[in-house]
């Protein structure tokens, strides 16, 4: 018996995918605002609503709806960034209170959604709770579209950042923010801005996210939270000081979980599956203290290039 | 008719508020006086009430010397509880003596946790141990749920009531005992900040550096406050589990860490008067809110619940921005010696 089928390959690639667009934007916001978003839970679970409004009034084909959720999302998050963080920044706020303010926003958000999601079902007639969008999906090869277009998605996602920020002078104005806000702002540059530029990148990726999730799985006001802790291990395990590391964590965690899992419980027994939640727990903590910088901050990388 | 109504919502309201009393100084020790990043509170507390659902029926059957006729204690769950209640009702002092070994095995669960959640608080910094702390706040309800000899997964377990011998008077019985522990714990948090150890501990989140250029031990401090907290977030959790009769395996973060902290940014972190002040005035605000967020429930399109979690993501986000000390800021310690010192 085979360990695992390619189905299952399939499915691991589409999760990594969809994880580094999450992961990417937590390392992007720690790296710039300094603070942890717990917020992108719900950016997550927005992008996904917003993406089931367009198909449920509109019928729209389920990836039109991807720059809108890049829009909606990125703008909503640039509510949080302005009206709660930014007073919170100029008081010199800790750490702690910054956290605590994004889960504030987040608990907000949640309830924003649940109670969108109600009035909803109250005025369209459509369940939407447990929303699954799939049926709605093309396949090619025999495999879901899906898996074509979040792959698609991520390395443009990866190339256009890269350019963005490697090259253009925005990019170079936002990298000099991230490394010294004080000297960035004494050369000119407008780092409030800047920070706005990277929050509006980075909710807007997760949005997109969200809005393939109901593709591959099912979408509930509370998708976020479920995925909360496997985005920080995303981020934790490519570094968070790496930017593209995000990457590389995104495809470790989506093989662990959805690979890793299938062949134990294939070996060990089908009660192990209840477990997976602890994967990304388990490769967190390993890498926290065994190597708390993360792949992306490996010496072995900085070896290689000399 | 209407009294006895006011009088049982005052006692549930007393009671509720004791509870999180318990809860909330044990966070206040580790957020409010040590400055760790406490986001996975919730991890004690359940870890708390998941030793009450596991043993509260087990240590009944051994207390009473109930004949378990070979029943275990998941599918004869509520066989057995009901036994045990029927021994609860007559004897007040074992009771008292099941609650109290109960509490205990809580206590010793929770100075567990507090060790293993003191490992990445000594080595990580405040914001890589917020995460930690958050992503495993939540792991002890994938256990809960999955290994189901704990307490029987998703559909929960009973425990037996300790307070069966008040009979119909059980909701002021155990109010009052709550609320007698509840003040246990707050004047024990108060000696301890009083202690040298609590003046150390807010020396070291004042200014780290200074603190340990002046000897102060900071990995076994932490671990030490750690553990309190911890010890009486998972007491607090097993009393909620004995108070409400019953435990699932859904203890989340928005309830036993969210509302925590907002009780404790409500009333001053760092500030112990705070921590009782922010608790009550949590708890009476959002009664009133229960009360008058029904007449909304049928006129607006959605459920009421959503509007809990927006007004106190809201409300968090105000005290933040507007009044960041709470209701009574911290203080500074009266040793005694300031006047002296002042005169020299």
């Amino acid at each position: 018996m085979a360990l695992f089928e390619p189905i299952t390959v399939a499915q691991a690639l589409i999760f990594a995918s969809l994880l580094s667009l999450m992961g990417v934007g937590v390392t992007l916001l720690y790296k710039t605002t300094k603070v942890p978003n717990f917020a992108h839970a719900s950016f997550v679970t927005l992008g996904g609503y917003v993406n089931f409004s367009l198909i449920a009034a509109f019928h729209w084909n389920p990836y039109l709806g991807l720059p809108v959720a890049f829009v909606v999302v990125g703008g909503e998050s640039l509510l949080l960034f302005f009206l709660v963080l930014e007073p919170l920044r100029k008081r010199k706020s800790s750490v702690a209170l910054l956290m605590i303010a994004t889960l504030a926003w987040h608990i907000t958000l949640l309830g924003f959604l649940g109670a969108y999601a109600d009035s909803l079902q109250t005025f369209l007639r459509v369940p939407t709770r447990n929303v699954v969008l799939s049926y709605l999906d093309f396949t090619f090869g025999g495999l879901p579209g899906i898996f074509f277009v979040s792959i698609t998605v991520t390395l443009v996602a990866a190339v256009a950042l890269y350019f963005a920020i490697e090259r253009t002078t925005i990019g170079i104005a936002l990298r000099a923010s991230m490394e010294n806000q004080n000297l960035a702002e004494s050369v000119g540059i407008n780092t409030t801005r800047m920070l706005g530029i990277a929050w509006f990148l980075a909710a807007g990726l997760a949005g997109v996210a969200g809005a393939l999730l109901p593709m591959w799985t099912l979408l509930n006001t509370s998708s976020g939270d479920t995925l909360i802790a496997a985005m920080f291990c995303v981020s934790i395990v490519g570094g968070l000081e790496t930017l593209y590391g995000a990457f590389a964590g995104g495809v470790i965690l989506a093989l662990a979980q959805i690979v890793g899992t299938t062949m134990l419980a294939n070996l060990v027994g089908v009660w192990l599956t209840g477990y997976e939640p602890v994967v990304p727990l388990l490769l967190m903590s390993i890498v926290l203290l065994t190597n708390p910088k993360g792949v992306g901050g490996m010496s072995v990388w900085k070896r290689l290039k000399r | 008719m209407i009294l006895q109504d006011v009088i049982l919502f005052a006692l549930e309201l007393f009671a509720y508020i004791a509870i999180y009393l318990i809860v909330n100084e044990g966070l206040n020790i580790q957020l409010g006086v040590t400055g760790v990043t406490q986001f996975g509170l919730v991890f004690s507390v359940s870890g708390g009430a998941f030793t009450a659902g596991y043993l509260a029926t087990r240590l009944g059957v051994w207390v009473f010397h109930v004949n378990t006729g070979g029943l275990d204690f998941i599918n004869g769950n509520i066989v057995l509880t009901t036994e045990v209640n029927s021994f609860t009702k007559s004897q007040p002092l074992n009771g008292f003596f099941l609650l109290l070994l109960v509490l205990i095995a809580a206590a010793v669960v929770g100075a567990v946790l507090g060790i293993i959640s003191s490992v990445p608080a000594i080595n990580l910094r405040a914001d890589y141990l917020g995460i930690t702390l958050l992503a495993f706040g939540e792991i002890l309800n994938t256990f809960g749920t999955a290994y189901t000899p704990l307490i029987g997964g998703p559909p929960g377990v009973i425990v037996p009531d300790v307070w069966a011998w008040a009979g119909g008077s059980r909701f002021a019985a155990s109010t009052l005992t709550l609320m007698v522990l509840a003040g246990v714990a707050y004047l024990y948090i108060e000696y301890v900040i009083r202690t040298p150890l609590g003046r150390t501990l807010r020396a070291i989140r004042d200014n780290e550096v200074a603190a340990q250029s002046l000897g102060k031990n900071l990995p076994r401090c932490r671990l030490q406050a750690i553990v309190i907290g911890s010890v009486l977030a998972s007491m607090g959790g097993a009393l909620f589990v004995l108070y409400a009769g019953s435990v699932t395996p859904s203890f989340t973060r928005y309830t036993w860490t969210f509302i925590p902290w907002l009780m404790l940014l409500l009333g001053g972190l760092g500030s112990n008067v705070g921590t009782l002040v922010g608790t009550t005035a949590w708890f009476t605000i959002y009664d009133l809110i229960l009360y008058y967020k029904y007449a909304l429930q049928g006129v607006l399109p959605f459920d009421v619940v959503w509007l809990n979690y927006l007004l106190l993501g809201v409300v968090v986000m105000l005290i933040l921005i507007f009044r960041p000390q709470g209701l009574i800021p911290e203080k500074p310690l009266r040793t005694g010696r300031e006047k002296k010192s002042s005169t020299q």
